[in-house]
């Protein structure tokens, strides 16, 4: 059995007097995926947020390959340096081209080359299909093309684990296969990745583990398997039933 | 096959030729026709009593009599060259960034354009100002009057001096020969004694009665003693050889005594104190700029030295830390709270206040420390405006890759809150330009000023109409050039702004 990567237990977050999650906690293996769907609202997004930092947890722990996040800055920049994640809005860079917007944290943070950290730029703008975009600018790609950069992007700091924000609901629906495919391949790769989706095909074909959210709570866990054929609480089911009907 | 077909409609012809624009433009209604022809009408009223004036009437001698005046001022005749050259320098910078930013592919003398930027600041005010220039035997003669005691020194007389730097230097060589196993150790120790031995050519050929009362130059006992010492010094090294850490010893020997040998040697004239520099470029006090001169330098400084605090001010103002935001915030309400004139009188009346005695500061470097301050209080404002466009998920995209807050800042945030601003930005220049004409009430004399009182001189006494047309023509030359600016730097920046 490999160890687990991500350690959450009991986390809590309010905004202001809203109590955002309630007691959350969550193990995440290596090389696993987990996919967290829930209603809008349910806290789904604001939970990966706050394993990179995004968002501050206000009880609780999280313990990211060994590291907990606390206050401390290198903690966070630690821990940072081991997450890649990708947004909804996909938020490139508009001032910098496609080739920048990767090779950017690379050069800064890991200090590489120029040299080296383009090459490896190129690499990754192979693997997710669009080589030939390097010098464009993000307003001159489609939305698919933006977010398959977004994910290069969070690639090219070598990251152990990605984090996926509902990476497709601002695509048009041509484009969400192009996204998706490459999500999978990287999961094939053995990439540890918590992703939040409503796109159930995708969870049942990748994800190891589905986790239900509703009202800042994991509502039930398990196999793609056990929560499509048999989900046992009745939210799960009524949810379930609402996004497959349509 | 449906593209094909579809490309063989040709898009219809939108082009009119000149009638057709005419028509479309001038003439597209009978408001807009009779708007065109009193236009007209009012233009060539104008403009035909402009031109007449300007032919048959006007006096140019005052201005073309005076250009030189209005233009450097005060600046002496004999060393206008130097601007001369400076505008070159500027053309040149400019001429040569022109080129790199419409060659988009060849980025590789970005940082060699960026240096040369840099530099400017220093380059013109050395042209532009004038320098002095310390020899390098000054430098050596008053370092070594103060480190040591010149009535001790005194009494030794050269000869000594040489052969004492030289026993030392030729002991230290000589153990270096058989302690150093580094390259670079040993190429350092080449390059100190070289220093030394180049420091004794101008004694070696002095002759000294020697042995006997032989006189020879003293180059024999100078190369003797020397080689003596080298021998020994390599006697001495070899007797070291396994002790630990001999060569960091011997490292910081050399370090203590190379400078004491180069000193002692070198201060031929201990005791007094100092040989005046040397006035490499005559010095001209910023306090006698005027004309042009005046207005472009105190424009140029503004500009250039107040969007830097600006942008630390807009930044500042946002800080999490409450001292930076607050006085952020008061130097910004403070400076925006009261007219540039009385910032300008306070520069002159109330900067000495806070200065140690005896530090006295030009006028007109007073006059810029007042326009910057106020420059950079508008900048800032300016600035927050495009810090607040700039949306919280690039911040929040940027934090998840790891970068750290300065990163973000400087590489994410900054850049694209700057390009939205690049409009405002450019009108407070412009502004600023057009206010540095205000400096002629705490009694500088820009090119305004200038031409206020070559109108007073008797020979040019009713040539009011053309100077001022001069210096109007002048302010819009310079004005025009900036907007222009801007909308090229808009132009080839914002392209890419669309999500």
């Amino acid at each position: 059995m490999s160890e687990s990567i991500i350690v959450c237990k009991e986390v809590h977050k309010w905004f202001g007097n809203f109590h955002a999650l309630k007691g959350v906690g969550m193990e995440v293996k290596k090389g696993e995926v987990v996919v967290i769907f829930g209603p809008s609202g349910s806290g789904k997004s604001t939970f990966i947020r706050t394993i990179n930092r995004l968002e501050e947890h206000q009880r609780g722990t999280i313990i990211v390959d060994g590291i907990e996040l606390t206050h401390d800055i290198r903690n966070i920049a630690a821990i940072r340096s081991e997450i890649g994640m990708v947004f909804q809005q996909f938020n490139l860079f508009p001032h910098l081209t496609v080739m920048q917007n990767i090779t950017l944290a690379p050069i800064w943070v890991h200090k590489w080359p120029k040299d080296k950290a383009e090459e490896i730029a190129m690499q990754l703008l192979e693997r997710v299909g669009i080589p030939e975009q390097a010098h464009k600018y993000p307003g001159q790609l489609s939305g698919g093309q933006q977010q398959r950069v977004a994910i290069a992007r969070a690639l090219a700091m070598q990251p152990k684990i990605m984090l996926f924000d509902e990476p497709t609901s601002a695509l048009d629906p041509e484009m969400i296969k192009e996204v998706l495919d490459v999500m999978a391949e990287l999961a094939k790769s053995g990439m540890t990745m918590l992703v939040v989706t409503h796109e159930m095909g995708f969870a049942r074909a990748v994800a190891d583990r589905m986790f239900f959210f509703d009202q800042g709570q994991i509502v039930e866990s398990g196999s793609p398997e056990d929560i499509f054929k048999k989900p046992k609480e009745e939210r799960t089911k009524l949810f379930l039933s609402q996004i497959l009907s349509h | 096959m449906e593209r094909a077909e579809s490309s063989s409609i040709k898009p219809p012809v939108t082009s009119l030729g000149v009638l057709g624009w005419l028509r479309a433009n001038l003439f597209s209604s009978w408001i807009n026709s009779l708007l065109t022809i009193l236009t007209l009408i009012l233009i060539y009223f104008f403009g035909r009593v402009l031109v007449i004036w300007s032919v048959r009437e006007a006096n140019w001698s005052a201005v073309t009599n005076n250009l030189g005046v209005l233009t450097w001022g005060r600046y002496p005749n004999t060393e206008v060259w130097r601007l001369g050259v400076s505008l070159i320098l500027i053309v040149l910078m400019g001429v040569l960034t022109w080129v790199q930013w419409s060659r988009q592919e060849n980025q590789r003398s970005r940082p060699v354009l960026l240096a040369g930027w840099l530099m400017m600041p220093f380059v013109l005010t050395i042209l532009i100002r004038g320098i002095t220039m310390p020899t390098f035997r000054t430098i050596i003669n008053n370092i070594g009057y103060y480190i040591v005691h010149p009535d001790v020194l005194i009494a030794l007389d050269q000869t000594w001096r040489a052969n004492a730097a030289l026993t030392l230097t030729g002991l230290l060589a000589g153990a270096s020969w058989m302690i150093f196993q580094k390259r670079r150790s040993r190429i350092l120790t080449n390059v100190g004694a070289l220093v030394v031995l180049a420091l004794m050519v101008p004694l070696s050929t002095l002759s000294q009665p020697w042995i006997f009362g032989l006189r020879t130059p003293m180059a024999i006992p100078m190369l003797l003693t020397f080689g003596l010492c080298l021998l020994i010094g390599r006697a001495v090294g070899r007797s070291f050889t396994n002790m630990v850490g001999r060569a960091h010893v011997l490292g910081a020997i050399w370090m203590i005594s190379l400078p004491i040998v180069v000193i002692v040697l070198t201060t031929f004239e201990v005791g007094n104190e100092a040989v005046d520099p040397v006035e490499a470029l005559m010095i001209v006090p910023p306090n006698i700029w005027s004309g042009i001169l005046l207005t472009l330098s105190l424009s140029v400084v503004s500009i250039a030295a107040s969007f830097p605090i600006g942008v630390l001010l807009a930044l500042g103002r946002r800080s999490s830390l409450p001292v930076v935001k607050g006085f952020s915030i008061l130097f910004i309400e403070l400076v925006r709270g009261v007219p540039l004139i009385s910032i300008l009188f306070m520069a002159q009346v109330m900067l000495p206040l806070f200065l140690p005695l005896g530090v006295n500061i030009d006028r007109v470097l007073r006059a810029m420390a007042g326009m910057i301050l106020f420059t950079a209080a508008y900048l800032a404002e300016i600035v927050r405006g495009g810090l607040q466009a700039v949306r919280n998920e690039q911040v929040e995209a940027a934090r998840a890759l790891g970068l750290n807050e300065f990163l973000v800042t400087s590489l994410v945030v900054l850049p694209q809150a700057l390009r939205a601003v690049i409009p405002p930005i450019m009108g407070q220049f412009v502004s600023i330009f057009k206010d540095t004409s205000l400096v002629a009430i705490v009694g500088l004399l820009d090119v305004l000023a200038v031409g206020q009182s070559v109108i007073k001189a008797r020979e040019y006494l009713g040539a009011v109409r053309e100077i001022y047309l001069f210096a109007g023509l002048f302010y819009f030359v310079f004005s025009y050039a900036m907007s222009q600016a801007s909308r090229r730097l808009e132009a080839r920046l914002g392209v890419v702004e669309s999500e």
